[in-house]
């Protein structure tokens, strides 16, 4: 029993050491020449732009559930649903919009980079690529990580906004705010930098996105089972990394208000 | 050129190489022939550094490489080409792109000239026509040929092959096996071989290495290998003599 749990702490260990030196090497990487501008366009669209109809469909539904179960328990708590527009603005903006896109985009783009860096690792593109005398983490994950930053940054944008429109269309359709009505009530909960921790934690989120997918991809054993479980791996770490860093991020901004 | 002294290599409890020594001199070429799963892949790819040995030394041009940096090792990597069992060809790539890659990198060439290599490189390995291609649009023993021609094209000094014929039909075979004996011939480029193919080995090699269980069995020329006793060679001797 206690050896299990030995061998289970050291190769949790050895993944969070390792995941430490690929992103400090990513790190390193974004910020120094060579920039593969290219690269990073093509990503770009895959991370944002091919993501966003998907975010948008998602956060809209998700919007219309926190206007209604709001106006519903706040009707049974306190007899009405004045606070629902701040409430539901608030909600949104602290934790749904960036937290729900990034969720998406994990399963979307990680799971993708995960089983595509995991067919290069086992057919041996990177080592062709070390041969060529070419650095597998600027050549793969740099442009990917460069890109999940930015396509993180703007699609927890676009799902806040989309999100806040929708609570206001649902709150006019159902519960009867006008918008201007939804609009003041948003503003005595609501504050810019809200928008700005916000998208603070859509380009965190995107940061872990490729880090984890690419560390997996790395990691892939052989065989169709293991890209499986190498994608498998990358969702699921990421996931739970993106409510941990939501957490602690959440955390601090508590400290700006 | 390429020595080996006494190197091992595990993968946690499984010693893969068990104390392997063994001399390569400038312009040879060496065969390394054994069963599937004997250590030979693991034995290439610890000559430029894609795998560390536990212990043991590697001397390449008389530097001692074997814990060598990934950093260290990019010049020892550039006068080695390496071609893999897997074409290992980059999917997002054109045929042509993907033979220019090492030449871009390291060359300075402009794009005539880049042409100029990619075709020829290309026609060694009697591929014409198919640079516009993507890898995924050409046949299994066509990525590996368009492989061969992207190794070769930025002119290695010593080149390392695992496998390179399986999957290619007979006469594609015999096209590599002279492409290998012809570099080595007329550039003086040193090469490893890791091969099923006894046949073959017997016909171009200089040296043959045989390994079983991550032990080197036997080794010594086409000539000392023909009359060796050694239960596997004996076998892979019968397996010849049946083929012709």
């Amino acid at each position: 029993m206690l050896e299990v749990l030995g061998s289970k702490v050291l190769h949790f260990n050895l993944h969070f050491i390792g995941v430490l030196q690929l992103f400090s090497q990513t790190i390193i990487g974004a910020v120094t020449p060579p920039f593969r501008i290219k690269d990073i366009i093509k990503q770009l669209n895959f991370v944002a732009v091919e993501s966003a109809p998907i975010v948008v469909f998602c956060v809209s539904f998700a919007a219309v559930v926190t206007i209604i179960e709001s106006s519903f328990h706040m009707k049974i708590v306190v007899q009405n649903d004045a606070l629902v527009p701040g409430f539901a603005a608030l909600l949104i903006l602290r934790e749904l919009g960036a937290v729900v896109s990034a969720l998406l985009v994990t399963s979307r783009v990680g799971a993708g980079f995960a089983a595509e860096v995991g067919s290069m690792q086992i057919t041996e593109q990177v080592d062709a690529l070390k041969m060529l005398g070419i650095d597998p983490i600027r050549f793969i994950v740099v442009p990917r990580f460069v890109a999940c930053v930015l396509g993180g940054f703007l699609l927890s944008i676009i799902a806040n906004v989309v999100c806040i429109l929708c609570a206001m269309l649902v709150s006019q359709l159902s519960l009867g705010y006008t918008y201007g009505s939804f609009i003041m009530g948003m503003k005595g909960f609501v504050k810019f930098q809200d928008l700005v921790f916000a998208s603070i934690k859509g380009a965190s989120f995107g940061a872990v996105i490729p880090i984890f997918s690419c560390y997996y991809g790395f990691k892939c054993k052989a065989g169709a089972e293991g890209v499986g479980l190498a994608t498998t791996n990358s969702v699921v770490t990421t996931s739970v990394a993106i409510i941990v860093i939501d957490f602690i991020l959440s955390y601090f901004f508590s400290y700006f208000y | 050129m390429i020595k080996f002294e006494n190197l091992v290599k595990k993968f946690g409890d499984r010693t893969i190489l068990k104390g392997i020594s063994f001399e390569v001199e400038k312009g040879d070429i060496l065969f390394i022939l054994g069963t599937s799963g004997t250590g030979k892949s693991v034995l290439l790819k610890n000559i430029v550094g894609l795998l560390t040995p536990t212990s043991g030394n590697i001397w390449i041009d008389g530097e001692e490489v074997s814990q060598y940096t990934e950093e260290q090792y990019l010049p020892i990597r550039k006068k080695c080409g390496m071609v893999f069992q897997h074409p290992a060809l980059f999917d997002s790539l054109s045929i042509f792109e993907n033979v220019a890659f090492g030449l871009r990198r390291h060359y300075k060439l402009n794009e005539d000239e880049i042409t100029k290599r990619v075709k020829e490189c290309l026609s060694l390995v009697n591929l014409n026509d198919i640079e516009s291609k993507l890898p995924q649009e050409i046949s299994y023993g066509m990525q590996k040929r368009v492989s061969l021609a992207r190794t070769v094209a930025v002119g290695p000094q010593v080149l390392l092959f695992d496998e390179p014929t399986t999957g290619l039909d007979p006469v594609t075979t015999n096209v590599v096996n002279h492409l290998i004996l012809d570099l080595s011939r007329k550039l003086n480029t040193t090469s490893v071989v890791v091969s099923h193919d006894m046949h073959c080995a017997l016909e171009i090699a200089d040296k043959i290495l045989v390994l079983d269980k991550g032990q080197i069995v036997e080794q010594g020329t086409p000539e000392e290998i023909r009359n060796s006793q050694v239960e596997l060679v004996v076998g892979f001797m019968q397996e010849v003599e049946n083929h012709v």
